[in-house]
């Protein structure tokens, strides 16, 4: 008998079966048709074309390989960055931690491609840094690689990300009873080891909430990489969306989401996993 | 006299049908007091079509397609049952019509076609395997090179596109059909040939668009997009629309280059859906009509910079005018390519995102 809590998620349940089940099953489904490109119309069967296409062709194992390593250096950089933020915004008196929490979110707040015509201004060849550098007579002629490249591209979705990877840590670090780290530095760890082996496995929880985010968020971004990553740019997502709109070639636009979603979906759960790993050491220190 | 009569009942008969056939008429026609026009919105500001209104007395109300992929999945799936009258471009109209989107249009109806060019009349574009024609091109613009004046001393080519000496102030739009179409010009494919090359062509162009990725600054996306890197002096050269030139030409030296290897054409078509209630298909071609007429043509030649498909106009225009919209020199018609999808579009739109990926 399923008690009223149960009873309270069933729409929930509802809704993710009917979003995200029933697309995904059509999505399989028609990865196996092929289309009558003449009378513009697909054609219902089982064929492993798409499949063949997708699985064969190095183009797409190379893309959807992008995307999860965009999506790993993504996360390594924002964890990296976002743990000392953090560790900056635990130790601000209370009645600011409000007005930093406004601040680290107040990037999201403008759109997506506004932030990317921003990076332009900033990044570009007139742009505000190498009129810096041109101006301290620090370089000779603008540095082109600051826009359109795949530098670019790692800026844009390091910054994009760093609040949902920071706010997930800060989090963390708050529910953290610091004095667990004020007790491994008194018997001697330097900040690092004591950060390694007390701080990191406690909040693990919230780095793993982070980094699946974050994953999620810059392996699947496709504005990011167009309009900033110039000749680079190239995305999955980029060809899905010209094979299911452009092309109307819906098996093969099936076989590469599919084929993407899948490997995003084991690489976060590999992600998870390593992160959560992290999270059994720190009981045997604690003990 | 009971022949008289009766002459008379027949008469009354006769002059009572008419005149309710008349009145049925016209409650029909007051019937259509608004036609839902499925286009750009730069084709219909409400200075272009309110003449419509006021010289039958059926409004136009627009309905703005996002893109004309959109607009064949909304009439391939029904979700747009409430377009009266549609926006097809030239180059895609063929699966319109083998997907059975649209209905045949009777030609006797939109007399204004005399008028029109004869590229544009005598296109088999817009006709079925049945020898109906199922649309009218009525609006049409070139996409010429775009380019820095006070960068290149010579008027750019497609090759310009391709020449290292420019590394690093190129740009293609993110566009398989285009961007191939270019690199198949730029081998040596003849125009006429461009959109069905053999397979042996298209690995060719490909090479050429593979070795081409170094030399560009990027990809464009948007025309606002590409508008805003020839303003921040990121692009100096593109294969391109002609709104950054008409944008920037007043700020920087821009010039726009009409390749004699081809010059892309692009035309927009009036056509009536398939599924068009019958009450409204006078209407729905008194406005294609229409769009082939002065006033259409005379405010979006003002206001737009536009030319339709329809000469009606041309002398009337200011020589500068002409210029603008294209029509100052006709022979440039002789060198017009229109884009068709070729018939193995999934095969371009694989080469292009090998491209992208190398």
């Amino acid at each position: 008998m399923p008690d009223s809590r149960q009873i309270l998620a069933l729409p929930v349940v509802l809704l993710l079966l009917v979003g995200a089940i029933l697309p995904l099953t059509i999505l399989v489904v028609i990865s196996f048709w092929s289309v009558d490109f003449d009378a513009f119309e697909l054609v219902p069967g089982f064929g492993l074309a798409s499949w063949r296409e997708i699985l064969g062709n190095p183009t797409y194992p190379y893309l959807i390989g992008k995307a999860v390593l965009t999506g790993g250096v993504t996360t390594s950089l924002t964890a990296l960055a976002g743990y000392p933020l953090a560790l900056s915004l635990l130790r601000l008196p209370k009645r600011w931690k409000s007005v930093a929490l406004v601040v680290l979110l107040t990037p999201l707040y403008t759109g997506e491609i506004v932030r990317i015509y921003a990076w332009r201004l900033v990044l570009g060849t007139d742009g505000l840094v190498n009129s810096l550098l041109m101006g301290l007579h620090l370089v000779d002629a603008p540095l082109k690689f600051l826009l359109f490249s795949p530098f670019t591209t790692a800026l844009a979705l390091f910054y994009d990300e760093l609040p949902f990877m920071t706010l997930a840590l800060w989090i963390a670090l708050e529910r953290l009873d610091m004095r667990l780290v004020e007790a491994a530095r008194d018997l001697g760890a330097r900040p690092l080891p004591a950060f390694i082996r007390v701080t990191l496995p406690l909040t693990s929880t919230g780095l793993c909430a982070g980094a699946l985010a974050v994953f999620a968020l810059s392996a699947g971004d496709m504005q990011t990489p167009n309009f900033l990553g110039g000749p680079s740019g190239a995305t999955a997502l980029a060809s899905i969306d010209n094979f299911f709109g452009t092309a109307f070639d819906w098996p093969t636009a099936s076989a590469l989401a599919l084929t993407l979603l899948l490997t995003l979906i084991v690489a976060a759960a590999l992600l998870a996993a390593g992160i959560l790993r992290l999270g059994g050491r720190p009981a045997r220190v604690a003990r | 006299m009971s022949a008289l009569l009766t002459r008379r009942q027949t008469l009354a008969s006769i002059v009572g049908g008419v005149a309710a056939g008349a009145l049925s008429l016209d409650r029909a026609k007051a019937a259509v007091s608004e036609l839902v026009w499925a286009t750009w919105d730069s084709n219909a500001h409400p200075e272009y079509v309110d003449p419509f209104k006021k010289e039958t007395g059926t409004a136009i109300k627009l309905s703005f397609l996002s893109s004309e992929d959109a607009q064949f999945a909304a009439l391939k799936t029904g979700a747009a049952k409430d377009w009266d009258v549609v926006n097809p471009g030239l180059n895609g109209t063929w699966r319109y019509i083998d997907a059975k989107v649209l209905q045949p249009l009777d030609l006797t109806k939109i007399p204004n076609r005399q008028y029109m060019y004869a590229p544009f009349k005598d296109t088999d574009k817009v006709v079925g395997k049945d020898g109906k024609t199922y649309a009218i091109p009525y609006l049409w613009g070139l996409n010429p090179i775009v380019y820095r004046k006070d960068k290149y001393s010579e008027e750019p080519t497609y090759a310009t596109l391709f020449d290292s000496k420019y590394k690093g102030q190129l740009a293609m739009r993110d566009y398989a059909l285009e961007s191939i179409a270019v690199a198949g010009l730029f081998i040596g494919v003849p125009r006429d040939h461009v959109f069905t090359m053999s397979d042996a062509e298209l690995a060719e162009a490909k090479k050429a668009l593979i070795a081409q990725k170094p030399l560009l600054r990027t990809y464009w996306q948007t025309i606002g997009d590409l508008t805003n890197l020839f303003a921040t002096n990121e692009v100096t050269c593109a294969f391109s629309w002609r709104v950054p030139f008409d944008a920037l030409r007043d700020k920087l030296p821009m010039g726009m280059a009409k390749p004699k290897a081809g010059i892309f054409g692009w035309s927009d078509c009036f056509a009536i859906p398939a599924t068009l209630s019958d009450d409204k298909v006078a209407a729905a071609h008194a406005f294609g009509n229409y769009l082939l007429g002065a006033d259409y043509a005379s405010a979006i030649a003002e206001i737009g910079n536009y030319a339709t498909s329809s000469n009606i106009i041309r002398d009337k225009l200011t020589h500068e005018k002409q210029e603008a919209i294209f029509v100052d020199d006709l022979s440039v018609m002789n060198s017009f390519m229109w884009p068709v999808a070729p018939p193995n579009y999934s095969a371009w739109l694989k080469i292009w995102n090998e491209v992208k990926a190398a």
